[in-house]
């Protein structure tokens, strides 16, 4: 937490407190929380619980890799379709009844088939200079296209060994939980190293960064193939949750990557903001979901109040920013 | 630690299209020794400072470092070899604190991670350099885009030093600090002298030039014109060494009086804005009123909170009525025009066409349904009589030369018939030819009755075309000067600051 | 900013022109009078939908409207809801449905112009919004009619077999020229567009051009879902989808800048046009979905290193 010093110890906090990009999605949860808590009073067990979250972990996987590529100052619309791809191709690969081998082989090549797919993305962006929207969204056809030609229509299955693995609770708490944890620790990792660093001064201040000697051509190729990475999990984790293999899985996901960024404040324009915050905005949208179909609304209101959820809360950062400056003498 | 050095300059030229921003930069510097870069606004000093820090590549001299020839293609280039600078401009990212900022791209790390408590101690080190004469909140985890000029400058200043140059340019790098701040950088400055290292202080802040260098080097006109050591010579010997001798020039004959008497169009009491802090002035019609002194003192912030483009307070009076502009386009309906300083930027609308720039304030003259016909001999009467050279109304307006381009944006507002005309360097980067077609416009405007208020960082051309010159410094006006004050040496000294109790 | 040094309007339709030739040649009857006739229907939904989002790109400062397809398909709703069989009340719903895009494309700009929310994040929330709208409005029943004025102008033939919605988006195509050519708002886009700081200090109230401009986004949308409504019929609940993003890759196609400052509807048009042929074309050609995508996908990719490219950081 970063503290400015010249403030008396309760103002600190607080002003360390708004400083956090994901302070916003921080309330949010809990309030989230709460109201599932109130309305559903079994919310908190474990079993309810791990249900619940493990529907989360694909997105979350996904959303994950797309902080990344959002930090750096770029963005990324063929995530969802990376994941399809690496989804399609780990089901495929798999087989009948594999053996140990070969489910580390087809794990593998999802994997590879992501890290590539984010490279040509990062070539594209990174080096041509193209624009990362319509690249992306350019890119996302190429891989639903290869996801259909490896798989034309949804199939395959997943050895029931590793179904119970996905649906394992280690120590107690649901698989979806250490996963979450896995990617924070490996996130905290990367950002201590120099590549973290110059991804967020990439973001910031592109300019600044070049002329103060940052490599920013192959820190944004870097970013694209980190975030092709985490959409082939992601596929992976699809696979174990529905336990077969569908070419077009990915595709709604995409979009709600981008505002489960958002939610947890990260900004599009990049520099600044964090993982812990994009998970949390993935808690948090799920939440949601869940209170206004636990709370009665009949069901063609559902959609639209998510919807104006959503709203809110990507307004709510911007808000936010717009309050504090005025705070500021 | 940094051991013997030596940098020689010699000869370095650059241009920029039509313009000569150093004609024939020399410059000799050695361990131990502060040497400042000094000369008036136009001089190449920069330049010079930008091409020995690698920001600039020369088009034609030699740069010696330790005795060999060195050629840097990127700042970065420069620091590795020693060199480090330190400008006006930063290179810090906003989001980021002051020590990531500090050890950008030479983080100390371990086994590929970043340290970070030796970095944050590393930096609370370098900030211990100057403590006492900042606040408390510049820590190294303070973001860099809450720290105020000042702190930004000195954390500037400290990513420079993380380096461990062994010469080290500050290029106007005292603009933004305070007093204190600037006697402790001094002090550091004298502490890196006597460990060997060499600094280049570029400057035109007398008081300071007298204070910390050992030897003053002089450009004037893209040259270096001279050369003396500051214990043996004087303010006024630079001074003269900064100025061509003799009468300026003056582009346009100036009656000695209005006819029918002063009219004051536009009055300002007690103008505050970002960079403006409390300006008063009158512009009468039929006058050119200059705004002089240092770049970056307040002058374009004072034209654009004029023009309603910056947020101000303090009262505006426009023919004796007070009137409060929030938009441009209400100052535009109060018959104000606005050439503003960096015509690409803001000027021009670089990917239209001439027709569309010319146009731009006046659609709505044209009717619902545009009435191009008329509209393109409009322009075409105007582009006449500024004769701006040019294909057709339709082409790239990006495809006109600097001149011509910077004629587009006068005609732009020419068209309305303005009655006040503000300028923010109106001949940066245009050639000799267009300037002299843009001077004698003014002057047929002056005759016409528009009241004119030009801010230009050429003094020869400021003197030679206002009537009276406001000179600025940190956001106030300092002196006026009207005839017979309006000379080189006059303006020069008022900007330049050593006042006589002023 | 590089600019593509021949017209790109040009550029189009020459492709889309290159096409048709290489579906004549490949598939017999792709190149027949009433196979172009029935590209130039399909392109004729996507052009008039892609009108909108040629405005707000244009504008620039990122724009990009990705709730068009929402829009789309509730347009086509509240015609199909609140239209009778007679012209009067085929012409209130229509009012009535241009007056609800309006409203939600104004809601748009609000967002980006006074609360800063990027446009790719605030038309893709409000996408959500509209959807949500949309059930609440059906609950999920998807009654209605379609009024016969709008059937019969959409799908009529009216002159030499050329279906009524491409004399429709023929006439669209006249009104934004107007709009964009020989109006002050128009004039206004394009300086907005190209440099923001130059219009505001030119007098442009900048921000009231960029709320008008996705106002009328969201207006041209719900128009593109009545005339959809026109020749589908009937509506269903993700009727506009298809249309989001192609309505962005036809505006690039066409040669405007993404960046803004640059561009026309002429070049969506043929923009349009490309992309209809080059989907017809895919399918014509009987290529699986996946070969299809993926030609799709590089065709957009190669179209975007003629004018997609940006300014390196050396300049």
């Amino acid at each position: 937490m970063r503290a400015a010093q010249a403030l008396p110890p309760r103002g600190r906090l607080r002003e360390a407190a708004l400083r956090q990009s994901y302070a916003f999605a921080l309330v949010l949860l809990v309030a989230a929380a709460a109201a599932n808590y109130a309305l559903q009073p079994n919310f908190f067990n474990p079993a309810v619980l791990g249900g619940n979250l493990m529907t989360y972990l694909p997105l979350l996987l996904l959303a994950a890799g797309q902080t990344v590529v959002v930090i750096g100052g770029g963005i990324d619309l063929s995530l969802g379709a990376i994941l399809s791809l690496s989804n399609v191709i780990i089901v495929s690969a798999l087989g009948e009844s594999p053996g140990a081998a070969q489910i580390l082989l087809a794990v593998g090549a999802g994997l590879l088939a992501g890290a590539l797919a984010g490279a040509v993305n990062g070539a594209c962006v990174a080096y041509l200079r193209f624009q990362p929207i319509v690249t992306t969204f350019a890119t996302s056809f190429v891989f639903s296209g290869l996801a259909l030609y490896v798989m034309p229509s949804p199939g395959g299955s997943v050895p029931q060994g590793l179904l119970s693995a996905y649906g394992a609770d280690p120590l107690g708490l649901p698989l979806v939980f250490w996963a979450a944890v896995l990617v924070l620790l490996a996130w905290g990792l990367l950002r201590s190293t120099r590549y973290g660093v110059y991804l967020y001064a990439t973001g910031g201040d592109q300019l600044s960064a070049f002329v103060s000697g940052v490599p920013v051509s192959p820190v944004r190729l870097a970013s694209y193939c980190i975030a092709g990475l985490m959409a082939a999990l992601a596929g992976l984790a699809m696979a174990l949750s529905t336990s077969t293999g569908d070419p077009l899985i990915g595709e709604p996901l995409t979009l709600s990557s981008i505002v489960a960024v958002v939610i947890g404040g990260t900004r599009l324009s990049g520099g600044q903001g964090g993982v812990f915050g994009t998970i949390l905005g993935v808690v948090v949208l799920g939440l949601f979901q869940s209170i206004v179909s636990f709370m009665g609304v009949p069901s063609w209101w559902q959609t639209l109040i998510n919807g104006l959820i959503v709203v809110v809360a990507l307004a709510g950062p911007g808000l936010l920013g717009l309050l504090h400056r005025g705070r500021r003498p | 630690m940094p051991g013997e050095v030596s940098l020689s300059a010699r000869h370095l030229a650059k241009r920029y299209g039509g313009v000569v921003a150093l004609a024939d930069g020399n410059l000799e510097v050695s361990s131990g020794e502060v040497v400042a870069l000094m000369g008036a606004n136009g001089s190449g000093k920069s330049t010079l400072g930008k091409i020995i820090t690698g920001a600039v590549v020369p088009d034609s001299g030699t740069l010696l470092l330790d005795g060999e020839e060195v050629r840097f293609s990127s700042p970065h280039a420069a620091r590795r070899a020693g060199i480090a600078a330190v400008y006006q401009e930063l290179s810090l990212i906003p989001d980021m604190t002051v020590a990531e900022n500090v050890w950008l791209a030479h983080e100390p790390l371990s086994r590929g991670l970043v340290k970070r408590r030796e970095r944050r101690e590393r930096t609370a080190r370098l900030l211990e350099l100057f403590r006492g004469v900042v606040g408390p909140s510049l820590g190294p985890d303070a973001l860099v885009s809450r720290l105020s000029p000042g702190e930004r400058q000195i954390v500037e200043i400290l990513k420079a030093l993380s380096a461990e140059p062994r010469l080290m340019i500050l290029d106007e790098a005292t603009a933004s600090l305070d007093g204190e701040q600037v006697a402790r950088l001094f002090e550091l400055v004298g502490g890196w002298k006597a460990q060997g290292r060499a600094v280049v202080f570029v400057s035109h802040r007398m008081e300071e030039i007298f204070r910390i260098a050992d030897r003053a080097v002089v450009l004037r006109s893209g040259r270096t014109v001279g050369e003396a050591e500051t214990s043996r010579t004087t303010e006024q010997e630079l001074i003269s060494l900064m100025i061509e001798g003799g009468v300026t020039k003056r582009h346009i004959e100036h009656p000695p009086g209005p006819a029918g008497g002063r009219k004051i169009l536009l009055r300002a009491e007690d103008l505050r804005a970002p960079g403006v802090r409390g300006v008063s002035l009158e512009l009468a019609r039929g006058e050119i009123l200059g705004l002089g002194g240092l770049q970056g003192q307040g002058q374009p912030e004072l034209l654009r909170a004029l023009f309603g483009a910056l947020p101000r307070s303090g009262r505006l009076l426009l023919g004796g009525r007070e009137v409060r502009l929030s938009h441009p386009r209400q100052a535009m309906r109060e018959g104000m025009a606005f050439v503003p300083g960096d015509r690409g930027r803001e000027g021009l609308l670089r990917v239209r066409s001439i027709l569309e720039n010319l146009m731009l304030p006046s659609w709505r003259r044209y009717g619902r349904l545009l009435d191009l016909k008329r509209a393109r001999r409009d322009a075409e009467r105007i582009a006449g009589e500024l004769r701006i050279v040019m294909g057709s109304l339709d082409d790239p307006v990006d495809t006109l030369s600097g001149g011509n381009a910077q004629k587009v944006v006068l005609g732009k507002w020419l068209l309305r018939a303005p009655q006040i005309l503000l300028l923010d360097d109106p001949t940066k980067g245009v050639d000799v030819g267009a300037k002299g077609e843009l001077y004698a416009m003014l002057g047929d405007l002056r005759k016409e009755g528009v009241a004119i208020l030009l801010y230009s960082s050429d003094d020869e051309e400021l003197l030679g075309l206002c009537d009276r010159v406001l000179v600025m410094r940190e956001g106030r006006v300092r002196r006026e000067l009207k005839s017979p004050e309006l000379t080189r040496s006059a303006l020069v000294k008022a900007s330049v600051g050593t006042e006589d109790g002023g | 900013m590089k600019r593509p040094r021949v017209d790109p309007v040009l550029i189009a339709l020459l492709l889309a022109a290159g096409l048709f030739a290489l579906g004549s040649l490949l598939q017999p009857g792709f190149g027949s009078y009433d196979q172009a006739m029935n590209i130039l229907r399909l392109a004729a939904f996507l052009g008039i939908v892609a009108a909108g989002q040629t405005l707000v790109i244009i504008s620039g400062g990122e724009g990009i409207d990705l709730s068009v397809g929402a829009v789309v398909t509730l347009g086509a709703i509240l015609v199909f809801r609140l239209g009778t069989g007679e012209a009067g009340g085929a012409l209130l719903a229509l009012a009535i449905a241009l007056g609800v895009g309006l409203l939600i494309g104004a809601a748009n700009g609000l967002g980006i112009t006074l609360l800063k929310i990027p446009p790719l994040v605030m038309t893709l929330g409000m996408a959500g919004v509209v959807q949500g709208l949309i059930l609440v409005v059906t609950r999920g029943e998807l009654r209605g009619e379609t009024p016969d004025l709008l059937a019969g102008l959409v799908s009529g033939s009216l002159a030499f077999g050329i279906p009524g919605v491409v004399l429709v988006w023929a006439a669209l195509g006249l009104l934004m020229w107007l709009l964009l050519w020989r109006t002050p708002y128009g004039r206004q886009l394009f300086a907005v567009g190209a440099n923001r700081t130059t219009a505001r200090l030119s007098g442009v109230r900048v921000p009231a051009v960029v709320v008008a401009t996705y106002a009328l986004s969201g207006m041209l949308a719900a128009l593109g879902g009545a005339i959809l409504l026109g020749y589908t019929r009937q509506v269903f609940l993700n009727l506009g989808d298809p249309y989001t993003l192609p309505s962005v890759a036809a505006v690039v196609v066409g040669g405007t800048l993404l960046a803004g400052g640059v561009g026309s509807y002429a070049g969506t048009m043929a923009g349009a046009l490309v992309l209809t042929l080059l989907t017809s074309l895919l399918t014509a050609l009987d290529l699986p979905e996946s070969a299809r995508q993926i030609v799709y996908g590089l065709t957009l990719l190669a179209l975007l290193s003629l004018y997609g490219r940006q300014r390196a950081l050396r300049e």
